[in-house]
């Protein structure tokens, strides 16, 4: 009897015990084997080779000159900048990654002193560790004729002696390599805070100068097809260095495997995958549907389109991702000429546009809230400018549209209908000639038909739209409806500074389409951009953002979302700075 | 013989350096996008885009003297002395490696689809033609006249349509984005091809059978032929042998054409399939204004013209014996 006892016993114990190990394993449908990563990135299954569908190729190979998403996404995994971006980080100061901690700010704002990690080394076949010199000479790079950098002027340029034109290579005095780890870089101005912000950028990874300058002294660099890595991923290559035609074949494929000198220890980026391939020349629809039914992969710079993102968010709602891109699209006013040199008329024009349609004319609420003013939701300055909410001011207040509104400041500028009926009816617009800008445009044009003017539309490529007409104030037309703007890093001078800034009308490649000239503004400006602690400027830019509302320039109407698809069997992290997928924290499952 | 390839190939260079220049003045003198400020980016400085455009040659002028200093001087300099197409706007990718790497995926598809439409005109021309005025003559005629008049993109499209093995009606083959490279996967690179080809033969075979057939009726009232016949052979012997044999020497001059126009690139159907050969890469390069990458494509389809031009006209001398250079 006893022992009976004493097996019902067990037995019971064993059943209990079966029943609680079957709850806790759950019911894994997923198809993959370990338990999914965290939206930061955390747990992922090491392994495996992950797909990446791309419509396009880089725009620049080199990370000295990269500036476009898609290059980032791949030099991000490559290349080690001193700083960089957590996946779900949306603040500064960013992280260090080529750097042992924060930058240190000194000197008034004119001294920046950074210190590098030990231990981070050069891939095949450079191999050796990482030096200052290295940083000094990747930044030195950036500035010449054969490295096409876009940004080092704008960010960099008060590094004493960068050159202000683009020419032949030379040491730049204001950027030292104290010591092997140790860079220090001295300033004109007291601009280090902003300096220090673009370290995230790519231009600040290193570049080792025995090897490089070789490929640098061609014109173009040929260093974009010979590149080495610092990440944990690199270029396949040769083992003279060579990627191109092995590691990248333009416009077919990029290969990425793993760095052998890459020590995960030293950085912060898990790398799951064993080697990432990067297939261009895919096709949107089919492409982002083959992601979604497929096995292990990924969007690159493939633009989801709108009836796949509505697919998606009914039938593969967790392959979906909208991550806010940190940026905002306007119909833009030129302020230079009438009527829209009036403010009261560009108050009124504002007020009487419907920013939904508008919005809807993109692709609906998915594609992100209508804008209220200018920085964006989860962007250092936004709650500081008033939100969701807006800053206040009244023809921005509804997102319909508010008539009433608009007949008042049409009123203000004298015409008493409630409507434009000024002398100067006839208004120019050029447009983008592809969806969904021109749908943007045309719905823009009969708004603007409806408040009373008599609009003349040109239908041109996006490039020239931007290159021969809204971005040459000498060409301009009264309205650019189909302009956009982008963050560069969480900085809110990245936002505001190239757009509303009065000192940053150029004569060709403008972004200040509106072209206010506010002496007011324009004092805000140089002020905020001398600021060194980061709540400090946040605030600072955020009261701009407010004055620029008040200005009228344009009419935001969204803070854009960008959608990402995914495999089922991938556990995707998206990086918040990018916007995209970050390769360095997917896995496959 | 040999003095006739010669001339040929001298007077290939003529061809070429003619292309090259219209190549030059239609996509560098029109009015166009400026290059420099797409390269340099949208947050470049004035200087950079100056620098840019410096580095691209566009500060030069088009065609100017002192011949030395003009943009057209560097272009022949490069292209002639150099064999140098430049480099890709949109990338900076060498424009030969852009192009060397995608010809093999453009000869798969274009001499696949020759082996289609041959395979598929020469029994339907020749069966037409003996079965003339037949209710099968006339149907079959019929259909290679829709197929001639169907666009092939449309036919692409509707192939698609019904066929793609994610998307169409009856799934049955894989269509867009399906390519892989024959050393990737075989089979899949065989299956990946199979409606582009068909899609691409279709107009093609159904002008060769309406070639074959016309060409055929002429020889069959030959007196030749008759004079075959009244010797005894079979009839077997007579049609392949003797009318078939007089029937392709036109087809073959066209089939040099054919193939060189589809080696330049099939831009139509391989925009549809998103195949990744010269066609595409040449569609890509005007969508985006890439004038290094257009220029580079043209001159390639040139040369496969007028090469395979050559080698039909030394090929007929063979076929011919009447033919003699």
């Amino acid at each position: 009897m006893r022992s009976k006892k004493w097996f019902a016993l067990v037995a019971t114990a064993l059943l209990a015990l079966t029943v609680v190990l079957a709850a806790c394993g759950g019911g894994d449908d997923d198809g993959g084997g370990g338990g999914g990563a965290s939206s930061t990135g955390e747990g992922g299954k090491k392994g495996g080779k992950l797909t990446v569908l791309n419509v396009g190729d880089f725009e620049y190979a080199d990370p000295g000159a990269a500036y476009y998403q898609f290059d980032y996404m791949v030099h991000y995994a490559t290349q080690r900048p001193l700083y960089y971006y957590r996946p779900d980080q949306t603040t500064q100061p960013p992280t260090p990654d080529l750097a042992k901690g924060p930058w240190k700010i000194s000197n008034g704002g004119k001294r920046i002193t950074i210190e590098l990690k030990r231990g981070v080394k050069f891939s095949p076949p450079v191999n050796r560790e990482v030096k200052a010199a290295d940083v000094k000479y990747a930044l030195e790079r950036a500035f010449t004729e054969n490295v096409p950098n876009g940004y080092v002027s704008t960010y960099m340029g008060d590094i004493t002696g960068a050159p202000e034109e683009p020419g032949k290579y030379q040491e730049i005095d204001g950027i030292k390599a104290v010591d092997d780890y140790t860079l220090q870089l001295d300033l004109d101005e007291p601009t280090a805070a902003v300096t220090a912000a673009a370290f995230v950028l790519p231009a600040s990874a290193a570049v080792p100068k025995e090897y490089a300058e070789k490929f640098d002294k061609k014109s173009p660099s040929e260093y974009a097809e010979n590149q080495i890595a610092t990440g944990p991923y690199m270029l396949k290559n040769n083992s003279s260095g060579k990627v191109s035609g092995i590691g990248w074949i333009p416009e077919r494929s990029i290969t990425l495997v793993r760095n052998p000198n890459w020590d995960g220890k030293t950085d912060f980026r898990p790398a799951y995958a064993d080697s990432i391939e990067i297939r261009e020349g895919a096709e949107a629809v089919s492409g982002a549907r083959k992601i979604l039914r497929g096995k292990g992969m990924i969007t690159g710079d493939l633009t989801v389109p709108g009836e796949v993102v509505k697919e998606a968010s009914q039938r593969f709602k967790d392959q979906l991702e909208l991550p806010p891109s940190g940026g905002f699209r306007y119909v833009s006013l030129n302020a230079t000429k009438p009527p829209f040199d009036d403010i009261n008329v560009r108050k009124a024009t504002i007020a009487g546009l419907d920013r939904t349609a508008l919005r809807q004319a993109r692709g609906g609420p998915a594609i992100g809230d209508v804008a209220t003013h200018f920085i964006p939701p989860e962007f250092p300055g936004f709650q500081e400018a008033g939100g969701k909410a807006g800053t206040g001011v009244d023809f921005l207040a509804k997102e319909t549209g508010d008539p009433a509104v608009s007949a008042k400041y049409f009123k203000a500028a004298g015409m008493a209908g409630g409507k434009y009926e000024g002398p100067n009816k006839k208004i120019t617009l050029v447009c983008d000639d592809e969806d969904p800008g021109k749908k943007v445009c045309l719905v823009a044009q009969e708004q603007l038909s409806k408040l009373g003017f008599e609009p003349d539309t040109r239908f041109v490529p996006h490039d020239q739209m931007l290159g021969k007409y809204c971005g040459v104030p000498k060409n301009e037309p009264n309205v650019c409806p189909n302009t956009g703007w982008f963050k560069d890093f969480y900085d809110p001078q990245t936002l505001l500074d190239a757009t509303f800034n009065p000192a940053q009308v150029l004569p060709e490649n403008n972004s200040n389409y509106s072209q206010i000239k506010d002496p007011k503004l324009e004092e805000a400006f140089t002020k905020a951009e001398q600021l060194t602690e980061v709540n400090a400027r946040n605030r600072a830019f955020a009261d701009i953002d407010k004055m620029v509302t008040a200005l009228a320039p344009a009419a935001p109407y969204v803070w854009d979302n960008q959608a990402n698809v995914r495999s089922k069997d991938v556990n995707g992290v998206i990086n918040q700075f990018n916007s995209v997928w970050d390769l360095t924290f997917t896995s496959l499952k | 013989m040999l003095a006739y390839i010669v001339r040929r190939l001298l007077w290939m260079v003529v061809l070429l350096l003619a292309i090259s220049t219209i190549t030059f003045v239609i996509f560098f003198v029109l009015p166009s996008d400026d290059p420099a400020l797409r390269r340099a980016g949208s947050r470049a400085s004035p200087e950079r885009v100056e620098a840019v455009r410096r580095q691209l040659g566009l500060d030069k002028p088009v065609i100017a003297l002192p011949w030395k200093d003009s943009q057209m001087r560097r272009y022949y300099d490069d292209l002639f002395l150099h064999g140098d197409l430049g480099r890709s706007y949109t990338n900076n990718a060498e424009v030969k490696d852009l192009i060397t790497t995608r010809l093999p995926t453009t000869i798969q598809l274009a001499v696949g689809a020759m082996v289609v439409w041959l395979l598929i005109a020469f029994p339907v021309g020749i069966l037409s033609a003996l079965k003339r005025r037949s209710l099968a003559d006339r149907a079959v005629m019929g259909v290679t006249l829709i197929a001639i008049s169907a666009p092939v993109f449309w036919l692409g499209l509707v192939a698609l349509y019904l066929f793609d093995e994610t998307l169409g009606r009856f799934p049955l083959l894989p269509g867009v984005d399906s390519y892989v490279p024959f050393k990737d996967d075989p089979a899949q690179w065989f299956q990946s091809l199979l409606l582009p080809w068909f899609v691409l033969a279709a107009s093609f075979a159904a002008i060769y059978a309406r070639l074959l057939r016309s060409n055929l009726l002429e020889v069959m009232n030959e007196d030749y032929i008759r004079t075959a016949r009244a010797k005894g052979l079979r009839e077997r012997q007579v049609v392949m042998k003797h009318e078939v044999r007089s029937a392709v020497t036109p087809v073959v001059t066209i089939l040099g054409i054919d193939l060189g126009v589809l080696l330049g690139g099939a831009i139509l159907t391989e925009s549809v399939f998103n195949i990744p050969g010269i066609g595409r890469l040449a569609y890509n390069a005007i969508s985006r204004g890439d004038l290094p990458t257009i220029q580079g494509t043209v001159l390639f389809a040139a040369f496969f013209i007028i090469v395979l031009n050559l080698l039909v006209d030394i090929a007929y001398s063979f076929l011919d014996p009447r033919v003699r250079y």
